[in-house]
This record gives structure tokens, C-alpha cells and sequence, in this order.
């Protein structure tokens, strides 16, 4: 059947652990999709990789169904677990709290780029890169 | 956990510093959960988009409004300020949200819906009493797929309320939520097969053909016809080789119809446009729908070709449906 795109929306949430409340419920309520069908259907396909943050996609149609798909998992999330640190900096430009390497962040880099709005893996590299410093976290050679 | 009513944060970043703002959004908001709404640019047909690189992006958050909230509140806004110092940033927007029942909310937007002249959709959630003549589709909103509420499927139903005949073989193809096959089957088609691609759309379709106690006419099946079944998924255009494959006779069925339904997508049609011929008995019916106006011409031109002669044209809105009788 022809379908006619209305919203697309991004969720990022934890694995497994959706529930109809926010932020899933404000930001598909709106659109009359099947709230509970979605949340089943994330939970079930997120299990795997409990513990992560797993973004999914979710195209909303015209006639108010949808399709969801998930994503790979945020760039500070994999910085995280490259530094081996459980948060970023809260004050990221005074403080470092973790440091990959060049090779750590090109591999980063390359997981993300089917996701990010990067034309190419420097593009990606100097975008992760940024979230890197945001974080407070340093790259070393 | 009790709460009355969220805050909600959003900020607009630019889309290079979406995942740093997110990461920081997810520090603080309800369990992680950040919202990331881009701008996107629609294909020309079908479900295909593309993110526009060129437009800001909007995140949002959302936190409990009990005694923390203020000093969560002023966390995150501390964060946003030192990335605010390396990245251009909008100004952090609130706004607080009633507590609502998201888990069912959602159902307000459906009710009984009365399709052509006799069709009733109804919810399960929903009671209905039929009049004499009503053919009652009992039909959740599911994942893949919706209730009959695109123009393309009432151009269908009403175009099978006219059609069928007592005893006919159906073909459903492009079944979905198996919408058009129970309908068939409730208006006294003798056989239904019901075919899609997507296994989704299979398991969902038998839900439904159970549910509405058709088991005995409608068989579901994932497959499709001719070089259809070297197509993928319908809608992601990758059409693969020619490949003619007979899977139809795997399900033990006769591959000819009395009629066939294929709510599908102008250039689904045009390629299986000879299948869909061959799979009619002489003199057998061809509804297509799904046909948006500007590739009408190119999809009436495939049937032809493929010797079918035109019967009937409805239109809704943009959307048209063709019925055609093989020769």
C-alpha cells in the first residue's frame, strides 16, 4: 500500500526498557500510533544489548502506522566504554576524565557512519571527535 | 513512582551537536530517554526519506516534576552552557505536561468507521452493533500497518463491496493487515489467498483473519507473484532480476483468481503488471490501488500491455484505483 510519510522521529532510550511513559509517550502520542505496540516491539528487538543506549527510528505514516528501526548506539555512549568512564564531564573544558586513542576514535567513527549525517570518515571523526571533548574526554596519539 | 506532571526541556542544536547534547539530555532526563526530531525531506513515493543536513535539530527531555526538579533543571542547563562555548545552541525551552495515560491515549484518535456502503471497521476496544447488512471488520491499529484509514484501502473495500461475487477466488495481494482479505471473505468469496513479502505483515494478517473468524476461507502465505518474488520488500524498490518463481503452487492453491485486490504502489504495479494478468482467469478482475495520480497514465499503459482492458477509474484525492477485466 501506498504510504505517505507524516513525522519521523528519533527515541533515544534505554535497552529493553521502554515504557509508554516520557519521553516515548509525549513524542508519539501526537501522532495516534499504538503506543503499546511500539513499546513492545522496541523492547523485544533491544534485548540483546541490554545495558546500552539503543536510538531508534520510527517513520510515521498517513494512515497512522509505522515502522521502527533501530539505530547504533549514541557516539558517547561507545566513547564511554572506550575510555572505560561511567559519565562525561560536567564541566568538560576545565576537566578530563578519560582518553581514547586516534585508532579508538576512527573505529568509533566507522561504527557510527552509516547513522551520521557525515559524508565521509573525517566529517565523522571531527563530529565525534567534538562529543569527545564535550565529554571531557581527551584523544592521544 | 508517582508523578502528576513533567517538565519538558527542548533545545535546538545544529545537527553536527546533536549527539553531545543528546548525551548530556540523557544524563539527567526520565529513564535516559532523549527525543530527536530532524527535518526530513519526503521521497516521491513510498516510505523513503532523507534527513536535511540543513536544518536544526530539536532534542528533547523530560523530567518529573517533584522537589528535584529545579536543581535537575539547572544541571542541565550548566552543562548546555560550557557546550554552548564550543557550539552555536538555542536557548533551553520548558514547558510542563499533565500526566496522561500514554499507554492508552492513543485509542481517542480511532473509532467505528464505516467504509463504502456496508463496511464497518471496529476496534477491539470499541462495541458495535451491526445492522442487518453490515459487514464488520474487526481490526486493531497495529505496527506495520493501519485500519483501512488511507484513501487507497477505502478505494479498495469499496471497490470489493461492488466486486465479489458468492464462491469467487480472491487473491489479496500486498495483503498487510489482511484487511481486504477478510473483507473478501466476509462478502462470501469462496477462496482468499492472501500474499505479502513481509513476514511482519504475515503474522499480523493471520492475527486479524483469526480474529475476525476467516480461517477457513483465507489462507496467508509470504510470497508474491512472478518476478515479484525477487522483489524484497514491496516498498524498498530493490527489484532484483526478473525471476519468474512459481511459489504459488507451493501453497497448494490454484494461481487463478476471479479476482484479485492489489493495493500496492504504481511501480510495484507496473512490474508485475504481466503476473497479474497471467494470475486472472479469463474474464477475471483486476483491482489495483495505491496508484498516485501522475504515474495513473504509466500504470494503465503496463495493463494494457499486459492485456488487460479498463472496467472502471475512482479517484480520492490523490490517489486513484483502476479496475481492469482480462481479455
Amino acid at each position: 500500500m501506498a504510504k505517505k510519510l507524516v513525522a519521523v522521529v528519533k527515541l533515544q532510550l534505554p535497552a529493553g526498557k521502554a515504557t509508554p511513559a516520557p519521553p516515548v509517550g509525549p513524542a508519539l502520542g501526537q501522532y495516534g500510533i499504538n503506543i503499546m505496540a511500539f513499546v513492545k516491539e522496541y523492547n523485544e528487538k533491544s534485548a540483546s544489548q541490554a545495558g546500552s543506549i539503543v536510538p531508534v527510528e520510527i517513520s510515521i505514516y498517513s494512515d497512522r502506522s509505522f515502522v521502527a528501526r533501530l539505530l547504533t548506539p549514541p557516539a558517547a555512549d561507545l566513547l564511554r566504554k572506550a575510555a572505560g568512564i561511567q559519565k562525561g564531564a560536567s564541566t568538560p573544558k576545565r576537566t578530563t576524565v578519560g582518553t581514547i586513542t586516534r585508532a579508538q576514535l576512527r573505529q568509533i567513527a566507522q561504527q557510527k557512519l552509516p547513522d551520521m549525517n557525515a559524508n565521509d570518515i573525517e566529517a565523522a571523526e571531527r563530529i565525534i571527535a567534538g562529543t569527545a571533548r564535550s565529554m571531557g574526554i581527551k584523544i592521544v596519539e | 513512582m508517582q508523578t502528576t506532571s513533567w517538565l519538558e526541556i527542548a533545545v535546538e542544536v545544529d545537527p553536527e551537536s546533536v549527539e553531545t547534547v543528546a548525551e548530556i539530555l540523557a544524563r539527567y532526563g526520565y529513564n535516559g530517554g532523549v527525543v530527536i526530531e530532524q527535518g526530513w525531506i519526503a521521497g516521491d513515493e513510498g516510505p523513503e526519506f532523507q534527513y536535511d543536513p540543513h536544518r536544526p535539530v530539536w532534542l528533547r527531555t523530560y523530567l518529573p516534576l517533584d522537589a528535584q526538579v529545579e536543581e535537575t533543571r539547572q544541571q542541565i542547563e550548566h552543562a548546555l552552557w560550557h557546550v554552548h562555548q564550543i557550539r552555536p545552541l538555542g536557548p533551553i525551552q520548558t514547558r510542563t505536561l499533565a500526566e496522561e495515560d500514554w499507554a492508552n491515549a492513543w485509542k481517542q484518535f480511532y473509532s467505528v468507521m464505516r467504509v463504502g456502503k456496508r463496511t464497518i471497521i471496529v476496534p477491539s476496544w470499541l462495541e458495535y452493533q451491526p445492522q442487518p447488512d453490515d459487514i464488520v471488520l474487526l481490526l486493531d491499529p497495529g505496527m506495520a500497518f493501519g485500519t483501512g484509514l488511507h484513501p487507497t484501502t477505502r478505494l479498495c473495500l469499496n471497490l470489493l463491496e461492488q466486486l465479489v461475487q458468492p464462491g469467487q477466488d480472491v487473491l489479496d495481494l500486498g495483503t498487510g493487515s489482511g484487511i481486504l482479505a477478510i473483507a473478501a471473505a466476509k462478502l462470501g468469496a469462496g477462496r482468499v489467498l492472501a500474499l505479502d513479502n513481509d513476514p511482519i505483515a504475515v503474522r499480523v494478517a493471520q492475527e486479524n483473519i483469526d480474529r475476525n473468524r476467516v480461517g477457513n476461507t483465507v489462507t496467508v502465505a509470504e510470497g508474491s507473484l512472478g518476478v515479484g518474488q525477487a522483489m524484497g520488500h514491496w516498498l524498498s524498490g530493490d527489484f532484483g532480476p526478473p525471476e519468474p518463481d512459481p511459489a504459488l503452487h507451493e501453497h497448494g492453491l490454484q494461481a487463478t483468481f476471479d479476482l484479485i485486490a492489489a493495493n500496492l504502489i504504481a511501480r510495484v504495479l507496473i512490474t508485475l503488471a504481466p503476473d497479474l494478468a497471467t494470475a486472472l482467469k479469463p474474464g477475471g478482475l483486476l483491482i489495483s490501488s495505491g496508484i498516485i495520480d501522475v504515474k495513473e497514465e504509466e500504470v494503465a499503459a503496463a495493463f494494457t500491455a499486459a492485456g488487460l482492458q479498463p472496467i472502471a477509474r475512482h479517484v480520492e484525492g490523490e490517489w486513484v484505483a483502476l479496475v481492469h477485466r482480462r481479455i
